[in-house]
């Protein structure tokens, strides 16, 4: 617990630590296999790029909502909580990227023993596209009542 | 005054409807091991369940976002003969509305608003409505938002997450 952050320690304007994640054809392929997702784009690099006009094959976009939220709990340790997140889908994440995932604090609000911070969100390739922004809603723990 | 694709199409009548409720088969610890593998996010409360037990949901629960898929995705789960050339039956967030697939359907975009986590033998229900359908013409051609509302909740019906999430629909190029 001793690397817990706590609502008397972040302010407005503030970035959290990034998380970097790499997107390759093998993790695309777990996270097909395991959640049943059976659309060709994610797999099927002719039907793909040939049918749709697509790049490459595609990461499921809903795996943005995981980087963030790996993000944001890594971030806000095992008394934070994760209240909301928003995303809207911009770019694709291919295989290859490189992503950065961070995170600017946009508004704090004190609520007694518990703090509500609002952030803005990103997830950027290596060339800087914004793939996926989002915001998010989380709760960290007071100091003051520790 | 341009035509309305979403009058031709006849969807407009369709907002409110709901979806049918779904519910999935327990959540197994398999599940949360392979799901946090997929994403790469090797945290030891999704694979040891004493680390779990100390760690921020009290016991093994699964990565946050993997609510949805606790349900498994209705209609997904048919012989290949059975499915669309491109792989897919139905997709989440698309209701039954007239002719839905003869335009090209993309995730927008959602929000996720958690009140729980999905623990290891939760069998999680999900329920849904359409809550609006609107309509925009860009320079990229004619784009529908339909949103819908879902609502997850667990065996004891606490409510898990609330889910919006707004498919775009548009004419197919090919």
């Amino acid at each position: 617990m001793s690397d817990q952050v706590f609502f008397e320690d972040v302010a407005v304007g503030q970035e959290i630590p990034l998380l970097t994640k790499s997107v390759n054809t093998v993790n695309i392929n777990m996270y097909c296999a395991v959640v049943w997702l059976m659309d060709r784009i994610h797999f099927d690099y002719p039907f793909s790029v040939e049918r749709r006009g697509l790049p490459n094959i595609v990461a499921p976009g809903n795996m943005a909502c995981d980087y963030y939220t790996q993000l944001l709990n890594d971030w806000i340790g095992d008394q934070g909580v994760l209240k909301k997140l928003t995303v809207q889908y911009r770019n694709f994440m291919l295989p290859g990227n490189t992503l950065s995932c961070g995170g600017r604090i946009t508004a704090v609000e004190a609520n007694g023993v518990t703090g509500t911070v609002d952030l803005e969100l990103w997830i950027k390739n290596e060339d800087g596209v914004t793939c996926v922004p989002g915001t998010a809603r989380i709760e960290l723990p007071a100091r003051a009542n520790q | 005054m341009e035509a309305s694709l979403l009058d031709e199409m006849g969807w407009v009548p369709y907002i409110g409807s709901k979806y049918a409720p779904h519910t999935g088969e327990p959540v197994t610890a398999r599940d949360i091991r392979r799901y946090a593998l997929a994403i790469d996010d090797i945290n030891p409360i999704f694979f040891d369940r004493e680390a779990a037990k100390k760690g921020k949901y009290g016991g093994l629960a699964a990565p946050l976002n993997y609510f949805s898929w606790s349900v498994g995705v209705p209609g997904a789960e048919k012989p290949t003969s059975e499915l669309g050339e491109d792989g897919l039956s139905s997709f989440v967030g698309v209701p039954e509305i007239p002719n839905a697939f003869d335009l090209g359907w993309m995730r927008g975009g959602e929000e996720i608003e958690h009140f729980k986590p999905v623990y290891e033998g939760d069998c999680v229900t999900v329920t849904g409505e359409v809550v609006d359908m609107k309509e925009k013409h860009g320079k990229s051609g004619t784009l529908i938002f339909v949103t819908s509302v879902f609502e997850y909740r667990n065996q004891d019906g606490d409510l898990l997450v609330k889910h919006t999430v707004t498919m775009i629909a548009t004419p197919r190029k090919d």
